[in-house]
């Protein structure tokens, strides 16, 4: 097996393109999903991106306040309790982000049959609402025909909704914990990770912790996803902040409420990058931006108990850099 | 008794869901109305979110999302989305939901999605909207799987409309029976539970009508306050108070207070 460490600025300058199909993996709105690498990809300029995720996130509200969402395949796009997405609905207010709408059901679907390389999918939601009629991309068309067109079951004649499935150019999956690998086990709900995992042309893992593989010999049903369609794993740390790790830390109410606000102008949002996303290049400089103060008290979490199991076969900041140099010879 | 219109719509939602039933939340009130009647009266309902949390109740307060923290602690199962919104809600085999809404039309369709100055419907296009919200997330596959589910709004004139601009989450559409006829496996909505009372679709044209009001409300201020010329029970009752063991309980869910700093 080859080791597959990778720093976060390789992986994005390796991984990520302008005017790609990019998945947000798990694009949760408070919880896991691989933030840190999306603020690498404002930091290295991606633009034009085919965003395709079940649930927005403080990832895609970012990408696309700072304008480099060209057009998103979404089920929810807000923050949950934290509100409406600001930077995302500007972007789709103006016209500069086209947004094409499914159902959180739908978009499960259509990831699983990518994975299965399937052309389509049936199935009977998002039809006959305007799920169905409206399309951003046939916006002239009412009610649209092209975007989820019907079609018939041949053993009894009965009409269904035909997705077309999803196939990203890549995925940046967050997980909890993962081998230099590529295996990794996943804790909370894992929502379309694992399908992404496999419908995804290239997979790139953002890790909070990196385990020994004798932790995935130990738990191999827990084992979702498989070094098998993995290309790259990044080892950082706090990843999804300002959203939540289950087993490792709690939202950062403070700031997601703070992000969102900058979100709302395109000057708050600049501001916003170049404080919090423009500054670092290192994991030790994103985490005293973050404060010790403030990582103590998210990883105070009453979710923490989770990671009892696995805590043994957590490899050390030490072993991993060298791991990582010893990849690079 | 104090409480707030938020809390006595919380209450009366949590009063429509039976025990044992298996039953799926949308995130923010709706959770708290659902997990409320788990700790009031339906301790073994099997309740869980979209993303497949299963087994748990907050803790903590109203979670920040179907996927935080606060529902996780307690889990007895982490699965999917293709495990819980597909095997469970677009099967057929979920028996009820709690939803919210931006606005709800006189047939119970849901719109979550967004405003426009002028609806798609009307303009005959689909152009950015004026105002955009957070689209259906699991609502939309609810409201076609679930075998019936409730519907939880703000009862305002602008959010209780003859029309909505957008269907996110289809209720019964065009009213009659234009839902059987596209195949749904679920039911449709069962009621809409407002902060003035509740609303139940009339049998044959599916058409909501007022089944019950607040008592710190009138018929008459429950028709103002609603888009469409609104039909009222014959029978029409007065929703009983929040006992104070049920705001007890709806406290206890309710950690945080979000239903009393909402009003």
């Amino acid at each position: 097996m080859q080791n597959k460490l990778m720093s976060i600025q390789e992986a994005v300058t390796t991984y990520t393109w302008d005017g790609m199909t990019y998945c947000n993996g798990a694009a949760l709105p408070v919880g896991s999903c691989s933030i840190a690498f999306g603020k690498e990809m404002v930091k290295q300029g991606r633009k034009d991106l085919n965003v395709i995720c079940h649930c927005g996130s403080q990832q895609i509200n970012l990408l696309a306040a700072v304008g480099a969402v060209k057009r998103i395949e979404v089920g929810f796009s807000g923050l949950e309790v934290y509100g409406f997405a600001a930077g995302l609905n500007r972007a789709v207010v103006s016209g500069k982000t086209l947004i094409e709408d499914y159902s959180n059901g739908a978009m499960a679907l259509r990831f699983f049959g990518g994975a299965m390389n399937w052309p389509f999918v049936p199935a009977t939601v998002c039809i006959h609402n305007d799920q169905q009629w409206c399309s951003a991309d046939h916006p002239d068309e009412y009610p649209c025909t092209r975007k989820i067109p019907e079609v018939t079951d041949p053993f009894t004649g009965k009409k269904y909704g035909a997705f077309r499935t999803i196939r990203p150019d890549v995925a940046a999956i967050h997980v909890t914990m993962a081998d230099i690998y590529g295996n990794a086990i996943m804790l909370g709900t894992e929502w379309n990770r694992f399908e992404m995992s496999r419908a995804s042309d290239k997979v790139v893992l953002v890790a909070d912790q990196i385990v020994h593989t004798d932790c995935m010999r130990q738990y191999p049903n827990l084992v979702r996803i498989i070094s098998e369609v993995v290309d790259a794993v990044v080892y950082w740390p706090y990843a999804a902040w300002p959203q939540s790790s289950p087993g490792l830390y709690d939202s950062d109410e403070d700031h997601m409420f703070y992000m969102n606000k900058m979100m709302k102008t395109e000057a708050d949002t600049k501001e916003f990058c170049d404080q919090w996303v423009n500054s670092w290049n290192s994991h030790e400089e994103y985490m005293a931006l973050i404060g010790k103060e403030k990582i103590e008290k998210i990883s105070q979490t009453g979710t923490a108990f989770l990671m009892d199991p696995y805590r043994k076969w957590l490899r050390t900041d030490a072993n991993i850099r060298e791991l990582q140099d010893r990849k690079k010879g | 008794m104090e409480y707030t219109k938020q809390e006595f719509m919380a209450v009366t939602t949590g009063r429509e869901i039976k025990d044992s039933e298996l039953i799926i939340f949308g995130v923010g009130l709706p959770m708290l109305a659902g997990y409320f009647a788990k700790l009031n009266h339906a301790p073994n309902l099997r309740a869980f979110t979209e993303g497949g949390i299963y087994g748990s109740t907050p803790v903590g307060g109203l979670p920040w999302g179907i996927e935080c923290n606060r529902i996780s602690t307690n889990a007895t199962s982490f699965t999917n989305a293709i495990d819980a919104l597909g095997f469970l809600v677009l099967s057929g085999r979920a028996d009820n939901a709690v939803i919210g809404a931006a606005q709800v039309d006189k047939y119970g369709n849901v719109n979550t999605t967004g405003i426009w100055d002028e609806p798609p419907w009307k303009a005959g296009k689909y152009l950015a909207p004026r105002v955009r919200l957070n689209g259906s997330g699991g609502a939309s596959d609810i409201s076609v799987g679930c075998k019936h589910y409730l519907i939880m709004a703000s009862h305002e004139k602008r959010r209780f409309m003859e029309k909505v601009d957008y269907i996110s989450s289809a209720g019964y559409l065009d009213g009659g029976d234009r839902r059987e006829r596209c195949g749904f496996v679920g039911g449709g909505p069962s009621a809409i539970i407002s902060t003035l009372g509740i609303l139940r679709p009339d049998p044959q044209t599916k058409e909501f009508y007022l089944d019950a009001y607040f008592p710190f409300t009138t018929i008459d201020k429950v028709k103002e306050n609603t888009g469409w010329n609104l039909k009222v029970s014959q029978d029409v009752k007065i929703v009983p108070e929040p006992t104070a063991e049920e705001l007890k309980n709806l406290r206890t869910v309710d950690t945080t207070g979000f239903l009393r700093k909402n009003g």
